[in-house]
């Protein structure tokens, strides 16, 4: 019995994970039955809709994950404090020129001193720091409240970029050379630090942020109705308009992201810090603006998709559980591959809203099915869909 | 981890090398320390001596100190020892917190005979979560426990909702020992109530009804508590009988309160058609502070001292091995996947020992109480007290627990007083909540930035430094 096993283990590995698929897909089949095809095609295009968004929120997972060997827990409170700053700025009329003034001081400050403190004793720094500081001031507070869109992207871009950099400074950058697990530790350390300061700052009540507002009406877009298949769906499948909208912001940041990685100097650095930190620092690159430089892109990542999320489906603390279905998505895709990250997204955004689909009053979508999902990964292929196998060495 | 010796102090046994105490002076320390923490409740404010020495408040600060000591010294076993990380700890507490009140509530079992039935309940499901050990590690491992830490209060809120009620509280009865055998008793009859002085905090009176009636005659019983109000049958202290077809044919209580307690029956139409036999007898209950402290503390310090002789035996050296360099440790020998079985097994079995007391300390469960910060909260304390020393745990949450009674009160105010002032748009509102993640996240970072090893560590270098005064080395 075991000489069978062990001889064809491969085969009766494939067989078993065979039968649980079809056992799945008969279970998928019987639960879907009674549906009308048009909610089966408006659960797949939210999913998908969806799924972009959280791509988008992988990525920036992947990319610190690519530099600097972290995996990032925090990314989920860096999204909800750049969807706040971003809310600050977007809907409140009148912009303090002090708290305008710290922010881009503070931001600039941290920029200039990331190699060393002593950078501010040139002249030429100090220059630069000044001159910094009053135009992002300036960004953020120039003209009335027609000109928010400009103060809430400068202000977000600020406010992202300091607490990459801040974050990276404080809590990551004196852990190098330690162990694996102590970096896990910081980053949930780091989370509920933000935690407590957004809490403090913002408080829990849900925010309105109308970012996706129609500029005729002011008003929030009407939903997209599939009419002109309602002979073939049996029903009308609705799609929301915010979702479609952040879903496309989404692939455009995505696609420059890929940009900026693979054509500009400074990418193509942060890809050779991360195939080997010591081997980069010896050609001359450095590790340590580099990975300042990865941490504060990938605050803006999460800034921009915590602006998305907030805006399709309200802006709260909750937010922040986005984050915590996304690790399975980055998992799925693999932990090394920017790719994956958009199609483990899409997958898990599919797998929640069919989910939900099929059991909208027990959360199975949000709270069971990506968990679900991660085991099966860990436990069939730990490695992704697109990452790298590990090899170890004594 | 080895022990640190002072300059000149040297192991020549292996006897002395694997002593717990190395001298009969710390031994004596350690049980004069340990006799002191019983001692401790025989001073409070409503101890039976009466001394009121010490505040009720810290009673029951230590119980629920020594509660989270049981369940973070099991993550320091994963952790600490076999370098698994677990993301999923406080999950494992809420299975054997609600299997324990489940077991104790519905199923008629003792809290003596739940907290080993809901220990191995835990162990058995940490069995199933560690099973991805078997392909991953590291950080991976860190996910599939925070998969845990999901599905299993998922499971808990909706599948098992019959049980468990859901998302709202489930109350426990308090462990008691007996009832032992009747010291009074009585036959009632109709309209004539039976009164009966009793109860006692500690030494309860478990007053119980048993009615038979023939077919038909439906009498109803009720019981008046001292202060003469009617005890619903929803009362946590209330254990009703019913028959198969609903109705009730008896009760028992559990009278805590000193008083005259009254029984009625009324049956007006059917007077004669039945009988009832009521009797109370007395039991030692557990339901104060005081009394939980003698079952919390000892259980604690008994499963420390175990842990402390787990990691000594060949599976606790295994372990070590098996954090130190898994490839290297299956190289010589050690089956790495049944120790890191081992090590979730044993985990999770502290954290269901601790879920059970925290359930039948609180009396009250939810699964509020479960969730993914206090996994990360029970992590925190056992980096800050120190991960892989046997008095890691201890130290931790003790340090924590003090942290929040002493820091929250204050900064709450003063921050409410300060920070609206600065900057006008915070509400006071929020601050409260918001003190307790930036105090333990900040404590955390402080301690990963400045002490990685914790503050068992500095304890041990504290000691050699203190036996080698007034010299540095």
């Amino acid at each position: 019995m075991t000489e069978f096993i062990n001889r064809y283990r491969r085969q009766l590995t494939w067989a078993a994970y065979a039968g649980a698929a079809l056992a799945l897909a008969l279970f998928l089949a019987d639960q879907l039955a009674g549906l009308r095809a048009a909610r089966i095609v408006q659960t797949l295009i939210s999913g998908l809709l969806v799924g972009g968004v959280y791509g988008l929120v992988a990525l920036g997972i992947v990319v610190i994950n690519k530099a600097s060997g972290v995996f990032n827990f925090a990314h989920g409170w860096m999204m909800v404090v750049g969807g706040m700053i971003f809310w600050s700025f977007f809907t409140v009329s009148e912009i303090s020129l002090v708290g305008a003034g710290l922010l881009s001081a503070a931001t600039m400050f941290m920029a200039l001193t990331t190699v060393s403190y002593r950078s501010l004793r040139e002249g030429r720094n100090l220059a630069v720091f000044a001159a910094g500081v009053v135009i992002w001031t300036a960004l953020m507070t120039i003209g009335g409240i027609e000109w928010k869109w400009l103060h809430a992207a400068a202000g977000t871009f600020a406010g992202a970029i300091l607490t990459g950099l801040a974050v990276e400074r404080f809590t990551i950058r004196p852990l190098i050379g330690q162990p694996l697990f102590t970096a896990v530790l910081m980053t949930l350390a780091v989370a509920e630090v933000l935690h407590g300061v957004t809490q403090i700052a913002w408080g829990t009540v849900e925010l309105n942020l109308p970012v996706f507002a129609d500029p005729a009406t002011g008003s929030r877009f009407k939903p997209i109705r599939l009419d002109q298949f309602r002979e073939q769906l049996g029903g009308i499948a609705i799609i929301r308009v915010e979702l479609v909208i952040a879903f496309a912001l989404a692939l455009i940041a995505f696609a420059g992201f890929i940009v900026f990685f693979r054509y500009t100097s400074v990418g193509l650095a942060m890809r050779a810090t991360s195939e080997d930190q010591q081997l980069a620092q010896s050609v001359g690159l450095r590790v340590r603006v580099i990975l300042a430089i990865t941490w504060a892109a990938a605050a803006f990542l999460a800034s921009i998709a915590g602006v998305l999320q907030g805006g399709a489906v309200g802006l709260s603390l909750n937010i922040s559980f986005v984050a915590l279905r996304v690790f399975p998505a980055v998992l799925l895709g693999g932990l090394e591959s920017i790719g994956g990250a958009l199609v483990g997204g899409i997958i898990i955004g599919v797998v929640e809203q069919f989910g939900t689909l099929i059991n909208s009053s027990e959360q199975v979508g949000t709270n069971l099915a990506p968990y679900v999902v991660l085991m099966l990964v860990l436990v069939i292929r730990p490695d992704g869909l697109f990452g790298e196998k590990r090899i170890e060495r004594i | 981890m080895a022990n640190l010796h002072p300059a000149g102090v040297f192991d020549t046994t292996y006897d002395e090398d694997m002593s717990i105490d190395r001298t009969a002076r710390d031994k004596l320390w350690k049980n004069l320390a340990f006799a002191a923490l019983l001692l401790l409740p025989l001073l409070s404010v409503s101890g039976p001596l009466g001394l009121k020495l010490v505040s009720d408040q810290y009673i029951s600060l230590i119980g629920r100190i020594a509660i989270f000591v049981i369940a973070v010294q099991g993550l320091n076993l994963l952790v600490g020892y076999t370098g698994q990380i677990s993301l999923g700890h406080a999950a494992f507490m809420a299975i054997g917190a609600y299997g324990s009140a489940i077991l104790a509530r519905d199923l008629g079992f003792s809290f003596w005979t739940a907290l080993p039935a809901c220990a191995l309940l835990t162990g058995l499901a940490g069995l199933v979560f560690g099973l991805p050990s078997l392909r991953v590690k590291g950080f991976y491992l860190a996910m599939a426990t925070l998969a845990a830490q999901f599905i299993i209060p998922w499971l808990l809120r909706y599948p098992l909702e019959d049980w468990t009620g859901g998302t709202r509280p489930l109350s426990v009865p308090a462990p008691m020992i007996g009832p032992f055998a009747p010291y009074a008793e009585a036959t009632l009859s109709d309209g004539e109530p039976w009164t009966i002085a009793a109860g006692d905090p500690y030494f309860v009176d478990v007053i119980s009804v048993n009615l038979q009636a023939g077919a038909g005659v439906e009498p109803s019983i009720a019981l008046r508590n001292p202060a003469g109000d009617l005890v619903l049958a929803g009362d946590i202290n209330m254990t009703v009988m019913e028959n198969p077809g609903g109705q009730i044919t008896g009760f028992s209580y559990i009278a805590a309160k000193a008083g005259e307690y009254r029984v009625e029956i009324s049956a007006a139409d059917s007077a004669g058609a039945w009988t009832a036999a009521a009797t109370v007898s007395k039991a030692l209950s557990f339901s104060t502070d005081i009394a939980m402290y003698y079952i919390i503390v000892p259980l604690s310090a008994l499963l420390m001292f175990l842990a402390r002789n787990i990691i000594r035996t060949r599976t606790g050296r295994a372990f070590v091995s098996v954090r130190d360099n898994d490839l290297a440790a299956e190289l010589l020998g050690i089956n790495v996947f049944t120790y890191k079985l081992r090590a979730f097994f044993l985990s999770a079995v502290y954290a269901g020992v601790a879920g059970c007391l925290l359930a039948f300390e609180r009396n009250s469960l939810s699964l509020d109480m479960f969730q993914l910060d206090v996994s990360i909260e029970m992590l925190a304390m056992l980096i800050i007290g120190g991960a892989g020393y046997p008095l890691g745990a201890m130290f931790g949450v003790t340090f924590i627990r003090l942290l929040q009674e002493a820091v929250i009160p204050f900064a709450r105010h003063s921050l409410a007083d300060l920070l609206p002032q600065v900057f006008p748009f915070i509400d006071a509102v929020n601050i409260t909540s918001a003190i307790n993640p930036i105090l333990f996240g900040g404590a955390l970072i402080v301690f990963l930035v400045l002490e990685p090893r914790g503050l068992a560590h500095r304890w041990e270098v504290f000691k050699v430094a203190w036996k080698l005064r007034p010299y540095a080395y």
